[in-house]
């Protein structure tokens, strides 16, 4: 059965999306302003809002909408010009439209002071009255389409509804009432089709016609008039003969009148009604619903559902499911392995592996390319660019990339703020640029691509680069560090990302107060990510976010300590190799292991961790690939990999960053999740702080790390407490 | 309900109200073959309708195909409103239903 709101509410979603296209057409059309396909694109996008609007009772958003579509239909017509001045307006009012939409699902009222002004803005543009958006008019009013047009011609219009139009909401009296806006209209019902009553399929038109339209409109007017019918109806709009107008009269006056006065006759001729109708009449006689539905989609598509629409939130419910199913599914390999019995060996491996298919398959329904954040911005950067007198230019590379669908939707607002920041402080104004021998226009490059178990994105601009010296002085001056530090480049452009810290000596509305940046690091922690800082003075800045492909279930290597467990993420690990007491012997005492012949610094998770149990005779090092080289890990031993659902530490550790969650293993015990690059960069840290200015690499090699265990430590709960509550909370 | 179904001694009164479309398709048909197999005279009342979409319009049609091969009485009871005369205008039904005309 047809529920109103369900369609009202599948209308709103739907054109909130064709609000996007649109907009991507407008600003492409604002680059390449004799794109004619763009034209189109951007008239039926607008025609569809306008139809399907006026179809589910939108009638303010029908009318407000007509009178762009028609400013476009101008366009089409080659009567009105592509201008900065019509994108702006058609972006003002997309925005309408929008607010207009967002008052529909219940936000804050569109203004209507604002509509009227766009509206005035589009007369004076186009030089023709326009529908007023307060009159509920839904359809076109014929005066100005059929004025703007040549001469008045006949059109010969046969509409053949299919099997499933009327299911999908579509009522074709409206249609035809639309059609009758035109010009005159002779319309003639043919009956032929409509099967004996029990028969007949109450949800389905049987009903076809046959129509002569005179109009001055051209033949695309008509043919739009079924824009969104095409799909699921027969049409066919020829220009009309005289002899043709004669026999489809007569032709339908029979089909229409025969009824009344031979009915029998009629029933039982019924397939014999004219060539067209025929197949419809016969598979109205057939009960086998196998049969193909009528219309153009049955014979050119297999099916029309190739895919579907699911609620975000069913997914995120299914992917949970998959991560409870995991946790149950270690616990029966744990089982398996005890009792040695090789029927349920064989049952929970044979699990195992649909388990771990389940898994990336559920991850893979998430994963979603980047495009639509990514193509949203060119909005932002078009505005901003006019607001801030800049000439900037957004391209993009790698918009196919694909990341779980709950990183992109905490994507846009970092992204968004690093976009304003490089437009407002990196980027200068033209003759600023041109001074510096540089390009006039700018750009601003937005980019994504897979980095082992990670998505790199990235915004960089050819603007003016950070100061480094500034950023500096304001560090020294805000107390950030003592005035005779000496840091590195990468650290002072660290500071960028504190909060309330800007350089900015004037607070514009685009930027400057601090807070940008301070949202990006908060934002992207929140995803376990890391930014990463670029600028070189004059010739721009970049900014990468590295993120995790997904943050549900990750493929994880466990390995012991002592009693306690922990996971490194298999993506980061490279190789496992045997750790002796000689080896130790040999590095005199020194945290490095010789890998055939690379010397690798190593952190012993053991003293890492603080614990205090007996040292194994022979431990194992993890090397893993971070960003700062290689390392490893010494554990006691590794058990092997493990499917891991990350589950949160929730509040009271948000501050512990070298453990990105914690699993649950199948004997019910507790597992913390590693972050290897952040292990890393502590260790390194924590080492720098002991020993004075800070090396990297090269520093770690010379004087093999002997880090404390800092973070987890310093708040007074090792990692074998932190456990131990999660077990008790569980 | 918007349409309902009332059984007399001679004749079956089918009253639509309000706004006849798809959504009452269904019952609609029901309730006329369920008329129909009774046997008595079929009068259909438009008096309250608003609205009728192309699923009543051809239902309507069906019904009085079949009542009349069967000779049997198909008639409107009571006025019809002047939308739902021009929305039959509108979709091409020229002789449809049963002559606007006849009462």
């Amino acid at each position: 059965m047809l529920d109103k709101d369900k369609f009202r509410q599948a209308f709103l979603e739907e054109a909130r999306e064709i609000l996007l296209e649109l907009e991507s057409s407008l600003l492409a059309l604002n680059d390449n302003r004799g794109d004619n396909e763009l034209v189109g694109r951007a008239f039926r996008a607008l025609h569809t809002i306008k139809g399907s609007g006026a179809m589910f009772g939108f009638d303010e958003l029908a009318a407000f909408s007509h009178n762009l579509e028609n400013a476009f239909d101008e366009v089409r017509n080659g009567r009105l010009q592509v201008t900065s001045e019509l994108i702006n307006l058609s972006l003002a009012a997309l925005d309408q439209i929008k607010a207009m939409l967002d008052e529909a699902a219940g936000g804050v009222g569109a203004s209507v002071a604002a509509s009227a002004e766009i509206l005035a803005k589009l007369r004076q543009l186009t030089g023709k009255p326009g529908t007023h958006a307060a009159a509920a008019a839904p359809s076109p009013p014929s005066a100005p389409l059929a004025a703007a047009s040549g001469a008045t011609r006949d059109w010969q219009i046969r509409f053949c509804p299919g099997a499933d139009l009327m299911r999908t909401g579509t009522n074709p009296l409206l249609l035809l009432r639309e059609l009758r806006q035109l010009g005159s209209l002779r319309i003639k019902a043919s009956m032929a089709a409509i099967p004996p009553l029990g028969e007949l399929d109450p949800e389905r038109c049987y009903i076809s016609w046959e129509m002569v339209l005179s109009t001055s409109a051209p033949r695309e007017a008509i043919s739009d008039v079924f824009i969104f019918v095409a799909d699921c109806c027969e049409l066919t709009i020829e220009p009309a003969t005289a002899p043709a107008i004669e026999l489809t009269a007569k032709r339908t006056a029979e089909a229409t009148t025969a009824p009344t006065t031979a009915p029998t006759t009629e029933i039982t001729t019924q397939p014999a009604a004219g060539p067209a109708l025929s197949p419809a009449a016969a598979e109205s006689k057939t009960p086998n619903p196998k049969s193909p539905p009528w219309g153009r989609r049955a014979s050119d598509t297999p099916d029309n559902a190739s895919s579907i629409r699911v609620p975000a939130a069913k997914l995120d419910q299914f992917v949970n499911l998959v991560g409870e199913l995991v946790t149950v599914q270690a616990r029966l390999v744990e089982i398996a392995a005890r009792r040695e019995d090789p029927d349920v060996v064989a049952v929970s491996e044979e699990i195992e592996r649909l388990t771990s298919a389940l898994r990336e398959n559920s991850i893979s329904i998430r994963m979603l390319p980047i495009r639509a954040t990514f193509e949203r911005f060119r909005r932002l950067v078009h505005d901003l660019a006019r607001d801030l007198h800049k000439e900037v230019e957004l391209t993009i590379e790698g918009a196919d990339t694909e990341l779980d669908k709950s990183v992109i939707d905490q994507l846009n607002d970092p992204l968004m703020h690093l976009i304003r920041n490089s437009m407002d402080h990196g980027i200068e104004p033209p003759e600023t640029r041109l001074a510096a021998s540089k390009r006039r226009s700018a750009t601003i490059h937005l980019s994504a691509r897979h980095s082992g178990d990670s998505v790199l994105i990235s915004v960089a601009d050819d603007g003016g680069g950070i100061d480094a010296e500034a950023v500096r002085n304001r560090a020294i001056e805000k107390g950030l560090v003592a005035t005779d530090a000496v840091l590195t480049e990468a650290q002072i452009f660290a500071f960028i990302l504190a909060p309330g810290f800007s350089t900015a000596r004037q607070v514009t509305d685009v930027s400057g107060r601090g807070v940008g940046m301070d949202v990006v690091r908060r934002s992207v922690e929140a995803l376990r990510g890391t930014i990463d800082i670029a600028s070189k003075s004059g010739n721009g800045t970049s900014v990468t976010l590295r993120l995790p492909l997904t943050l549900a279930i990750i493929d994880g290597l466990l390995v012991r300590v002592g009693h306690a467990y922990f996971v490194l993420p298999l993506a980061a690990t490279l190789e496992c190799i045997e750790l002796t007491r000689q080896d130790i012997e040999r590095a005199n005492g020194k945290h490095v292991a010789n890998v055939r012949g690379e010397i690798i610094p190593y952190i012993r998770l053991r003293e890492y961790f603080n614990i205090q149990v007996e040292r194994p005779e022979r431990e194992q090092i993890m090397v893993a690939e971070t960003e700062d080289g290689r390392y490893g890990f010494v554990v006691d031993q590794v058990l092997g990999d493990h499917q891991t659902v990350i589950k949160n530490l929730g509040r009271f550790y948000r501050h512990v960053h070298l453990v990105s969650g914690a699993t649950i293993l199948g004997n019910g015990t507790v597992a913390l999740i590693l972050d290897p690059h952040r292990l890393v960069r502590d260790a390194i840290r924590t080492m720098a702080l002991a020993r004075g200015p800070l090396g990297a690499r090269a520093n770690v090699r010379a004087a093999a790390p002997r880090p404390r265990a800092p973070d987890v430590a310093a708040q007074g709960m090792p990692a074998p407490s932190v456990a131990a509550e999660i077990r008790a909370c569980s | 309900m918007p349409v309902t179904l009332a059984q007399g001694e001679a004749q079956c009164v089918i009253r639509l109200d309000g706004e006849i479309n798809i959504g009452s398709a269904a019952e609609l048909k029901k309730l006329l073959l369920q008329a129909l197999a009774s046997g008595r005279e079929l009068r259909v009342d438009l008096e309250h309708a608003t609205e009728l979409d192309v699923t009543a319009l051809q239902l309507l049609w069906a019904v009085e195909r079949e009542a009349r091969a069967s000779s049997r009485g198909f008639t409107l009871a009571g006025r019809v409103p002047a939308e739902i005369s021009i929305a039959v205008v509108v979709a091409g039904f020229e002789t449809f239903p049963v002559g606007m005309d006849q009462k």
